[in-house]
């Protein structure tokens, strides 16, 4: 992959999927950006990033149980990486460094 | 598991494991169902139907949709890439072929764009109306007194369209099923003046007010409900406005007509360039009606064209049925008289009626030109298959060593047929670039506008697109199916040679090219014979430096005429003058005229037609009296009870002897009296028809229009000068508006003289397309024979015994050619000629021309091949040996 950095969807992915740990899956991963973002997202968006990020190997995926509701389809269940942890920080710390130079921030105005 | 209620639906399914990608499928789809069954437990089923759709279409985006590489389609897209590749090369590689291919090509598919562009227009005439499925029009038969001809089977051409005007509103009471009824006159000359200045403007038309109801011309200015109720109130077209108003408004403005009439412009109106008829002003009918209001009942007299729309639903063929009802209630004359109708969508293309109101088209020209178009197209495919198998054994190593490699037949056929296509793309580019450079030559020629905006819609361009895979299909397709059964086993060993079959086929298309190339030419010299022969043809009277003085029936110069005349008769150059209703060529009425039948005695009557002309006419024209004598001033009474035949009304009276008819008693408009003499027939129409019978009378006051001044001068510009000065000083309200005879008589050949010339143009570029395919197949065959000329040139052979040799095959197939299109052209040719009364014969030398122009311009153009090839050094075609 060309671009190893994170896009803003691919963050808020990549947390859902921190948050979900073991369920992390299209509908659950996209609920919970809906859930914390409050807006609403394309299914389709979720499993293109998914992959996308599985791709980049910050995510690693493995077949779960199928469960009633799905008929008969399995799960494919999502997990973050060591290399994908790594890149959130990364890009935590970045904005992190960022916010600290905003001068509005600072109590003297 | 899944209760059967809450299954999704399928096809929305189906289509998502369709388009999805298959890595992600299983797992979407399962998400999908998911949240399908959440949906259904919190907004209940049918919301969650909707909401499923919409999350499958939502779905349908890049990323998810499948790709085209990586998975099995991979193979094709890379066979179309390499494909593409592969034809691009070779049509690089091979520049001169290439170039025939394209140039040939794209002169034929504009050729044929252009000449559908003129049938489009041809075809579109008319239809502009909104009323154009149930507008008619009233068709008339003047028959003569006596037994009634059976109107059932009387074929069209025995009708007119001019008719008379209570026919209209007659019919409009009659029949519950006609909506609106118009009708217009004749066009006749009126001066037009205002601010000061005056111009004598042609095509003024009475009409009804109904036009804008049956028409649908455009109304720029003014009210298309008012404008033509009111009397002495005129509606002039943008063009007529611009000339008098400028940039003013004209509508409440007032011209003076004649001199005298102030008339009301009441609107501005443009008529469609594809319309049947024609004018530059309307006056409204009530005008005309004020003024001569007996003609309105009259039944006899002939002078409007009438149109009708009729109510949704209505058939027109219970009209026809209900025609002698409807006669016999409303027509009371005793001459035999009927109507037909006939719908608006035949007037410019179909109808054979007489006496039009504007130039009809042809339709037997719109299948000439469209076999043109698809020969022309027919030639540049043949160019096509012909060079590309012809270059076979060059392209039969490639063949053969993708084969070798695995290649199926299949896609070895693909690959022929996609360079086809690019061919025919890359030519069909040129095309569009040599329309438009051609579209204003077109216009130009054909003396029409030719709109080409139908041409940009979509449904068009697609077809477009359609047309050029299919010519690049069907010009493909015999190379890429021969070419892809070579074996490559024999190919590679080397003993591969040309095959005997494709050869065949090869001289057979040459052939077919030949004979579509003298075909065409013949044509084109037929036509242009027969236009030569027409201008050159002998009327039967002296139209040379005739000159047409336009006075339209004018009052003040009626008055004068005698000594106008005087006048024009004393000027040197003038050797004669005379004064008419209307010179040759123009328009003239038909009369119900009754004359003594030769064996009853009683008075027959039929309806010649009539010229109002004086005692100086015949003279003036240099037309021969066979019988009796000419009108004089020695008899005083000839004005009044005096007739002239022409030798076709004498024979329709009963009389092949013209000598008999004189002194048999005559009734015509209110005169009695005796015939006087017969002149010899002229043609006075075209000679489309046969002389038709004639009577001539003496023209009195307001029945005459026209002077003829037969000239005979070296300066004409300086003889109409003087002339024009001593009209300006007899008649100075009036300004000096002449023609020349033959100018106006060949203005009825002018559409034949525009056919000829496009043909002659298309057939050129015909035989323009042939010649590049012979080129190519020169030069392929030359090259093949590469060596044998060189060993013949070792060996002592001449330069002119080597160009023999090398054009000996194509003579061979000119003459089977030429077996095959004289007879076909001349069959075409004759009944193209059978639509002239006074034509050419088909004579051997007209064959024998264009026979001879071909091979000469085929001999010329394989010459540039064969000559340099029998001149070349045979070191060069040898030494590798």
């Amino acid at each position: 992959m060309k671009n190893k950095g994170l896009g803003e969807f691919e963050e808020l992915v990549l947390l859902a999927v921190c948050i979900l740990e073991d369920s992390a899956y299209g509908i659950s991963v996209k609920k919970e950006v809906e859930k914390h973002s409050g807006r609403s997202i394309l299914l389709g968006a979720v499993h293109i990033t998914l992959y996308r990020l599985q791709d980049k190997g910050f995510l690693k995926s493995e077949l779960g149980g199928n469960t009633e509701k799905r008929g008969d389809r399995r799960k494919r269940l999502f997990q973050i990486t060591q290399a994908g942890m790594k890149q959130l920080k990364a890009s935590q710390e970045v904005r992190q460094k960022m916010w600290q130079f905003i001068p509005q921030l600072k109590p003297s105005t | 598991m899944n209760t059967s209620h809450s299954n999704p639906p399928k096809l929305l399914l189906r289509f998502f494991k369709w388009f999805c990608d298959p890595r992600l499928h299983k797992y979407l789809e399962g998400d999908l169902l998911e949240l399908y069954e959440y949906n259904i437990e919190k907004q209940g089923l049918k919301k969650a139907k909707w909401k499923f759709s919409w999350e499958v279409f939502k779905l349908f985006r890049p990323g998810i949709i499948k790709s085209f590489e990586g998975t099995q389609r991979l193979n094709n897209y890379g066979m179309i890439k390499n494909y593409y590749k592969v034809s691009m090369r070779s049509i690089l590689r091979n520049k001169t072929f290439s170039f025939l291919n394209i140039s040939g090509l794209s002169v034929g598919i504009a050729s044929c764009i252009l000449i559908l562009i003129y049938v489009n227009n041809e075809l579109s005439y008319d239809t502009y109306n909104s009323n154009y499925e149930n507008t008619y029009r009233v068709i008339h038969y003047y028959g003569e007194q006596g037994a009634e001809p059976n109107f059932s089977s009387l074929p069209t051409n025995e009708y007119q369209v001019w008719g008379n005007a209570p026919a209209a509103p007659s019919m409009q009471s009659f029949f519950p099923e006609v909506h609106q009824v118009f009708r217009f006159t004749s066009d006749s000359p009126w001066l037009i003046s205002y601010n000061g200045i005056t111009f004598s403007e042609t095509g003024i038309l009475f009409a009804d007010s109904t036009a804008f109801d049956v028409f649908d011309w455009k109304m720029l200015a003014g009210d298309p409900k008012t404008a033509l109720v009111r009397p002495n109130t005129v509606v002039l077209t943008k063009e007529l406005a611009k000339k008098y108003f400028g940039d003013e408004n004209p509508v409440g403005k007032t011209i003076i007509m004649d001199t005298e009439d102030p008339f009301e412009v009441t609107g501005v109106v443009e008529v469609p360039s594809n319309s049947h008829f024609f004018f530059n002003g309307l006056i409204s009918m009530s005008t005309f009606k004020n003024r001569r209001p007996g003609i309105f009942d009259s039944w006899g007299y002939v002078d409007f064209y009438t149109y009708f729309t009729l109510k949704p639903g209505a058939s027109i063929d219970i009209l026809k049925q209900k025609v002698p009802e409807f006669l016999e209630a409303n027509y009371t004359d005793d001459q035999n008289y009927y109507i037909d109708f006939e719908p608006l969508s035949d007037a410019y293309l179909h109808s054979e009626a007489g006496r039009q109101p504007g130039a009809i088209g042809s339709i037997g020209n719109i299948y000439i030109f469209t076999s043109v178009a698809i020969f022309i197209l027919l030639i540049a495919c043949i160019n096509f298959m012909n060079l590309s198998t012809a270059r076979s054994v060059e392209r039969a190593k490639e063949v053969a060593i993708r084969k070798t490699i695995g290649s199926q037949r299949s896609a070895l056929i693909y690959q022929f047929l996609v360079e086809a296509i690019i061919i025919t793309l890359i030519a069909s580019l040129f095309a569009a670039v040599l329309v438009f450079a051609g579209h204003s030559l077109l216009e130009t020629i054909s003396g029409k506008t030719l709109p080409i905006n139908w041409l940009f819609s979509i449904q068009n361009v697609l077809l477009g697109l359609a047309a050029v895979l299919f010519i690049g299909v069907v010009a493909g397709s015999y190379p890429a199916f021969v070419l892809s059964t070579f074996r490559p086993i024999t190919v590679l060993k080397g003993s591969f040679k040309a095959s005997s079959s494709g050869i065949w086929l090869r001289k057979s298309l040459v052939v077919l090219q030949f004979s579509l190339s003298i075909i065409l030419l013949a044509g084109a010299a037929v036509v242009s014979s027969q236009l030569d022969f027409l201008q050159k043809y002998n009327m039967g009277f002296d139209s040379d430096q005739m000159l047409v003085v336009d006075f339209g029936y004018d009052g003040l110069v009626q008055q004068k005429r005698e000594y106008i005349k005087q006048r024009f008769n004393n000027h040197k150059d003038v050797e004669m003058a005379s004064v008419s209703r209307a010179a040759p060529g123009d328009f003239f009425p038909n009369a119900g005229t009754g004359i003594t039948d030769p064996i009853s005695g009683e008075i027959v009557y039929k309806g010649p037609a009539i010229y109002e002309v004086d005692e100086d006419f015949i003279p003036t024209y240099k037309m021969n009296i066979v019988a009796g004598r000419n009108f004089s001033d020695d008899f005083p009474l000839d004005s009044a009870n005096a007739l002239i035949l022409n030798e076709s009304a004498a024979k329709l009276y009963g009389y092949s002897n013209p000598e008999d008819i004189i002194g048999k008693s005559f009734e015509q408009w209110g005169r009695e009296g005796k015939v006087v003499g017969v002149v010899k027939d002229f043609n006075y129409v075209s000679l489309h028809e046969e002389v038709e019978p004639l009577s001539l009378r003496f023209g009195t006051r307001y029945n005459v229009s026209v002077f003829s001044l037969k000239i005979n001068s070296q300066d004409f510009s300086k003889t109409l000068a003087e002339l024009e000065s001593i009209w300006q000083e007899i008649i100075p309200h009036r300004p000096f508006d002449t023609r020349f005879v033959d100018q106006n008589f060949n203005a009825q050949y002018e559409s034949d003289e525009r056919f000829g010339m496009i043909f002659s143009i298309f057939s050129g570029l015909a035989i323009f397309v042939a010649c590049l395919g012979l080129f190519g197949l020169t030069i392929y065959s030359t090259a093949q024979r590469n060596k044998e000329i060189g060993v013949r040139k070792v060996l002592g052979a001449t330069t002119t015994r080597i160009v023999a040799l090398l054009s000996k095959d194509f003579l061979t197939l000119f003459i089977i050619s030429l077996i095959i299109s004289i007879p076909l052209s001349w069959y075409v040719m004759n009944s193209w000629l059978d639509g002239f009364a006074y034509r050419i014969s088909l004579g051997f030398e007209i064959f024998a021309t264009s026979a001879l122009i071909t091979l000469l311009v085929a001999f010329i153009t394989m010459s540039f091949k064969t000559v340099s090839a029998a001149l070349s050094n045979p070191i060069d075609s040898l030494r590798d040996e």
